[in-house]
């Protein structure tokens, strides 16, 4: 890293988020109310969408390859990408939030304060390069979440899905720490690098590799992937259908975020592909086979999700430049389409209160923008050509045979071919199914939210290079560090 | 020169996006949109047909920069293997909206599909980067996994899905063979005629040899990976089966000799007895297979995977004259299959049944469409002066000639009788004999049916007449290739 500045310089695009946030708060005090009418909360989403759209102008704008607070925090092109990232989930999830929040709950301002900080919270995973700052902002990104899930406090099944997330939080986070205390006992730093060298060296004791193991557990929690994945169905299906969509994206990619950084700077020390490629193998199968036969169209997603991070891990394990570009990637494209299913389904739930794939029946018909922007996001997630999604299937399957990993390459194709059976089911329900059904209205910031959405869907999907070479230049640039 | 090719990939888009947006309330729109922008894409083909020089490499390249990091171009071209193929593409797309101009579930969603449907299939026989070729590849999956769904059968779901899921699988199996390709160190382009006979290790040429034989072969598709083929034709509504047949079967033959043989040829040496073995079986299972049909549509479709088995044969042997056969049942299957199921789908919307047994007499009651529904069968069956017995003989003679043990020729010999005795009894069952009662107010074929099926008769005797001339462009690319085989 080439030197140092100002904290408030180079911190300034999470600064602006999280002082946003606080901003949201302090507006709904002074905001007036009438007769259980509220006008002013479209003006609190219009504002925390300024602050992130702000908060986008400084990250392009703030000093590149900075470090900070004794290098525990870096400032580079790894986490300007995971900015711009984190700030577009933002800005999605409030805009898909916007016609929903006052539905499931009277703390509209809270909740637009929470997306913001837990936003603020992802992007500071992406700057931490040793374990204790990375301890704390994964509880501010945890945090938050909780707070989401708990906001819908008269829906019994969000209490019971934020409680359970609440207890994931505690043993994950548990586990994290203890093991996060093993590895830096063992090695005396809590830098990402020393940590990796130190492994690679064999100067790592058991106890320390007994730790690295315990800090999986809190990041495959992050992430859902195997071993920490079975609460994603429970919590997926039971909280309000916007907050599962930010779940469903921010926190995963924050988990990623966090495993980049590390196997970026401890590239050429630790040789992880066979552990990871078996977790990604288990995550892809696990999550396939058991979106096979959901019928709730969440809890459908959470599997999917889970399949997803396999995926990711896929590139993660060919652990190379190619692979981690590849994951930067497929993390933009899996947030870009995912957000755009849970944009559909947020909308269909508020104006139909119904959540089965079989409510979806013949949406082609009822509703035909957001059935195409559903098929087009979950063909994206099966990686069909022409889609964002493939290309990054594309390069992630290629990085593992790169990387000579044949093996995990062809489970991964397969899997992805297991897949389509699934999403295919959907568009089936959508596009075929003669039934006959009324109409599904939407609103317009709904259609407009699809409409960018599917846009980004088929236009990265065509022209992928600009976001390609963008990734590929956030990595070599950390790995010649 | 105008970008001739990217014109017939991208006009059935627009044509697409064109009827999407069409309004709801004019159902006659789609259709049109459809057949002009289908015309204007066959009169491309056609001049591109008349303008190719023969023997002259690959022409009309368009070649830009595509994802440049890996090094992936938008690369389109056409030569002797493709141009014929393109041809026939485009023309069975243009007949395929005259079929369906009685289409009236869904108009236009059923035209946009068939628009997107020849986007794949042009773009599959142009496209000579391997991504580009995977993405037109997997592209034609879409429409016609939803012409199935929509607007099949009883049973169309699951026939679609089994298509899809099917045809899928191996085209990811060759995915990972393009990869190793790349990846290999004498690799490192998407470029398909550069990686043509670059001497790959012999063990590494097995193995991806192997990826492509997958996904070819479950497209063509050779015994026993075709079980995906009677189901979907079977449900498949009749123009989607004609294009299904006539075009996305080729893509399986295609891929062989564009890409498997020559980049691969010493690992064709070694799986060439196993691809003859598999292409006989394919003859003579689909032959008996047929004769044992009691629909008329399974029957056609079973002929299907009969008939590719001589193409197979002909790439087996692997002789300029094997692969010219190859190449010609390409073409000639491509005529008589679509019409063979276009005939099968108008006798059935007369009938009201696929039934052998419940039809009888055609040629009493409607004596023209009964003439080329005869016709499509004799050409099919091989009749000499028809375009069947072109590729077929070609084939035979190829293999005879060819290193290939002489028992695979004699076998496929027996299987051309075989074929000429179930379709000869087919006809004389359906075609013949007393007016069933099924049919018996039933019209003849309307102007607009002559219409689609007169050019493909017309087409399978020209072929079968001139020959020589119709695979002109196509010998010069044969005697390459088998020269790289050492044929």
């Amino acid at each position: 890293m080439n030197g140092t500045g100002h904290i408030v310089e180079v911190l300034a695009p999470q600064l602006i988020v999280v002082l946003t946030g606080a901003l949201v708060l302090v507006a709904d005090l002074v905001l007036p109310r009438r007769e259980g009418e509220y006008p002013g909360r479209t003006w609190l989403a219009a504002a925390s969408v300024t602050g992130l759209i702000a908060a986008g102008v400084a990250a392009f704008m703030a000093p590149a390859n900075t470090s900070l607070l004794g290098g525990t925090l870096a400032v580079d092109g790894l986490s300007r990408f995971f900015d711009l990232v984190f700030i577009g989930i933002g800005i999605a999830v409030i805009g898909l939030s916007v016609d929903s929040v006052h539905r499931f709950t009277p703390w509209v301002a809270e909740y637009y304060a929470l997306v913001l900080w837990c936003t603020a919270g992802n992007m500071m995973v992406a700057l931490a390069t040793g374990l204790f700052s990375l301890a704390v902002f994964l509880q501010l990104t945890s945090l938050p979440l909780i707070a989401l899930l708990g906001l819908a406090k008269n829906d019994p099944r969000a209490r019971e899905a934020a409680l359970k997330y609440l207890l994931v939080v505690l043993v994950s986070t548990s586990l994290l720490l203890w093991g996060l205390s093993l590895v830096f006992g063992a090695t005396g730093t809590d830098d990402m690098r020393g940590i990796a060298m130190a492994a690679a060296g064999g100067t790592l004791p058991a106890l320390g590799a007994a730790g690295l193991v315990f800090m999986l557990a809190g990041f495959a929690f992050k992430v859902t992937s195997v071993p920490f994945q079975f609460w994603a169905p429970d919590v997926y299906e039971g909280a309000p259908p916007a907050v599962t969509a930010f779940l469903s994206v921010g926190s995963k990619l924050a988990g990623f975020a966090l495993v980049v950084r590390f196997l970026a700077l401890s590239i050429d020390a630790l040789d992880i592909s066979l552990a990871v490629g078996a977790l990604a193998v288990a995550s892809m199968t696990l999550g396939n086979l058991g979106a096979l036969k959901q019928h709730n169209i969440r809890r459908l997603l959470a599997y999917s999700g889970i399949a997803q991070a396999g995926y990711i891990l896929v590139g993660v394990a060919a652990s190379s430049v190619t692979g981690l570009s590849a994951v930067l990637f497929y993390l933009a494209a899996y947030a870009i389409a995912n957000a755009l299913a849970f944009t559909v389904v947020v909308s269909f739930v508020d104006a139909t209160g119904l959540d089965e794939v079989g409510d979806l029946s013949g949406l082609a018909r009822r509703n035909p923008l957001a059935a195409f922007a559903l098929a087009g996001a979950l063909m994206s997630l099966a990686g069909l050509p022409l889609t964002v999604g493939f290309m990054a299937k594309f390069y992630v399957f290629m990085s593992a045979a790169e990387s000579g990993l044949y093996w995990l390459t062809l489970a991964a194709v397969i899997n992805a071919v297991l897949a389509f059976a699934y999403y295919l089911r959907i568009v089936w329900t959508l596009y075929v199914s003669d039934e006959e059904h009324a109409h599904v209205s939407m609103t317009r910031r709904h259609a407009l939210v699809m409409v960018v959405g599917a846009l980004g869907v088929v236009v990265i999907g065509l022209f992928p290079a600009p976001l390609l070479d963008a990734a590929h230049r956030a990595v070599t640039a950390l790995i010649a560090g | 020169m105008p970008p001739i090719l990217s014109l017939m990939v991208f006009l059935p888009l627009l044509g697409a996006v064109a009827i999407a947006a069409a309004p709801a309330d004019r159902p006659t729109w789609p259709r049109w949109i459809a057949a002009a922008t289908t015309a204007v894409v066959l009169g491309l083909a056609v001049w591109m047909f008349a303008t190719i020089e023969p023997g002259g490499g690959v022409q009309f390249v368009e070649r830009y920069p595509w994802i440049p990091l890996a090094n992936i171009e938008y690369h389109l071209g056409v030569d002797g293997l493709s141009v014929l193929l393109v041809v026939l593409a485009a023309l069975l797309s243009f007949l395929a909206v005259l079929a369906s101009w009685r289409i009236d579930k869904r108009p236009r969603f059923y035209f946009s599909m068939i628009l997107l449907l020849a986007v794949g299939t042009n773009g599959v026989f142009m496209a000579l980067d391997f991504v580009l070729f995977y993405v037109f590849w997997e592209l034609v999956l879409v429409p016609m996994y939803f012409l199935i769904a929509v607007w099949g059968g009883e049973r169309r779901s699951y026939a679609a899905v089994k298509f899809f899921l099917y045809t899928m699988l191996g085209a990811v199996i060759m995915l990972v063979g393009i990869l190793a390709l790349y990846l290999h160190p004498l690799g490192g382009t998407f470029d398909m005629l550069e990686l043509a006979d670059r001497g790959f290790p012999v063990q590494f040429q097995w193995w991806v040899f192997l990826a492509f034989f997958l996904g070819f072969a479950v497209k063509v598709p050779v015994w026993p990976l075709h079980t995906w083929l009677p189901d979907a034709h079977v449900e498949a509504p009749t123009a989607a089966s004609a294009l299904l047949a006539g075009i996305l079967l080729k893509m399986g033959t295609y891929g062989f000799m564009r890409i498997a043989l020559p980049i691969l040829p010493e690992a064709w040496a070694q799986w060439r007895w196993f691809i003859a073995l598999l292409a006989v079986i394919s003859i003579v299972y689909g032959a008996l297979v047929a004769f044992a049909q009691k629909d008329l549509k399974k029957l056609v479709a079973y002929s299907s995977v009969s008939h590719m088995g001589f193409a197979m044969l002909g790439i087996a042997a692997g002789t300029a004259v094997g692969l010219n056969g190859a190449q010609a049942v390409n073409i000639s299957h491509g005529f008589l299959s679509a019409m063979l199921f276009l005939s099968v789908g108008m006798v059935y919307e007369r009938a009201h049944t696929r039934q052998i047994a419940e039809i009888s007499g055609l040629a009493t009651k409607m004596p023209v469409l009964a003439g080329l529904f005869a016709f499509a069968s004799f050409a099919s069956l091989g009749l000499p002066g028809l375009s069947g017995f072109v590729g077929e003989f070609l084939s035979l003679l190829g293999s005879w000639d060819s290193t290939l043990a002489p028992g695979y020729t004699i076998v496929a010999a027996i299987g051309v009788l075989l074929g000429a005795a179930y379709m000869l009894w087919m006809v004389q069952r359906v075609i013949l004999g007393e007016v069933a009662p099924s049919i018996a107010e039933a019209p003849d074929a309307s102007p607009r049916e002559i219409a689609t099926l007169l050019p493909l008769a017309t087409l399978s005797l020209a072929m079968g007449v001139w020959w020589l001339w119709t695979l002109q462009h196509f010998n010069a690319y044969s005697t390459g290739l088998a020269k790289i085989l050492g044929g």
